[in-house]
């Protein structure tokens, strides 16, 4: 791993834990647990798709701990680290074999799905309640709009990212 | 955007929808309702809903008097009663959440009740 590659890395990692934090600040319309925007997703889109499966997972990995550093919440981790790891490797599935098909939006859509159902089977996991998977239909509903502007944001970002990482 | 993106936009919509429906019919179907027999003002008894669609009796013999519940497929009514007047036996089934029946001379009242789901004191943070 080269210096500029590790630079590169570290900076998604920390806009990552930014644009969560930013995120946080927001106030949320729907009054349902776990509807959030996602905004770290569109860093790891965007280091799959500018460097590939296993910098994402780097990139997931250190951002889920350091999260919990920044935001003092440690029981996130349980809920958020394997699911973005999970949705990371259903992105990265998506994005190597069926990318003729699915432009990034749909990446991103298969990604939220996938965030969403692990989510929720943790939830019930650790509730020791079923009954919390009536939740994932709504969840889904509402991770199509957040997926979508999330493909789109990671492919307006892709080609400016690229052209300055050229350039460094 | 390809169109199998919009496919696959659509196909989540349809899924997610219809099964909101789905849980939603499951849910205020059976799910959390039960019956709460309350005498002279305290909680005698609680009785869940089954799936199965067979006939239960159930006989109320307090100090003030007796009832006889008939619980079937979701629905209760009383079907005897040692009352005078007999208003309870008249009502019939009750069946939604909310919806009580009231015997006043032997101080017995039948509720159908929701149980607060444990999924709404997730705290939101912890996500």
């Amino acid at each position: 791993m080269n210096l500029k590659k590790l630079m590169f890395l570290s900076l998604l990692i920390s806009s990552g834990l930014i644009l969560s934090i930013i995120e946080n600040m927001i106030p949320i319309p729907i009054p349902i647990p776990g509807v959030k925007l996602g905004l770290a997703n569109v860093v790891f889109l965007l280091t799959l798709v500018l460097f590939g499966f296993k910098e994402a997972m780097i990139v997931v990995i250190i951002r889920g701990l350091t999260m919990s550093l920044a935001t003092g919440n440690v029981s996130a981790v349980i809920y958020s680290l394997p699911s973005s790891m999970i949705s990371t490797v259903v992105m990265a599935i998506v994005y190597k074999y069926f990318s003729k098909y699915f432009s990034l939006i749909g990446v991103s859509l298969f990604g939220a799905v996938a965030f969403n159902t692990v989510q929720v089977g943790i939830a019930s996991l650790i509730m020791q309640n079923v009954k919390i998977f009536s939740y994932l239909p709504i969840m889904i509903l509402t991770s199509v709009f957040t997926g979508c502007f999330i493909g789109l944001t990671a492919k307006e970002a892709k080609n400016k990212i690229k052209i300055s990482l050229e350039n460094i | 955007m390809t169109k199998w993106d919009k496919y696959l936009i659509v196909l989540i919509l349809v899924m997610s929808i219809s099964s909101m429906f789905y849980i939603k019919n499951m849910v205020t179907g059976q799910g959390d309702k039960y019956i709460s027999v309350e005498v002279n003002g305290r909680e005698y008894k609680k009785i869940t809903f089954d799936n199965d669609k067979t006939i239960k009796y159930l006989d109320i013999k307090t100090k003030y008097g007796y009832n006889k519940l008939e619980i079937q497929n979701g629905k209760v009514r009383v079907v005897e009663a040692s009352c005078p007047d007999q208003l309870d036996v008249k009502q019939g089934f009750i069946k939604n959440v909310g919806e009580v029946i009231v015997c006043l001379p032997n101080r017995m009242v039948v509720e159908i009740k929701s149980e607060k789901n444990l999924e709404d004191n997730i705290d939101a943070g912890s996500y």
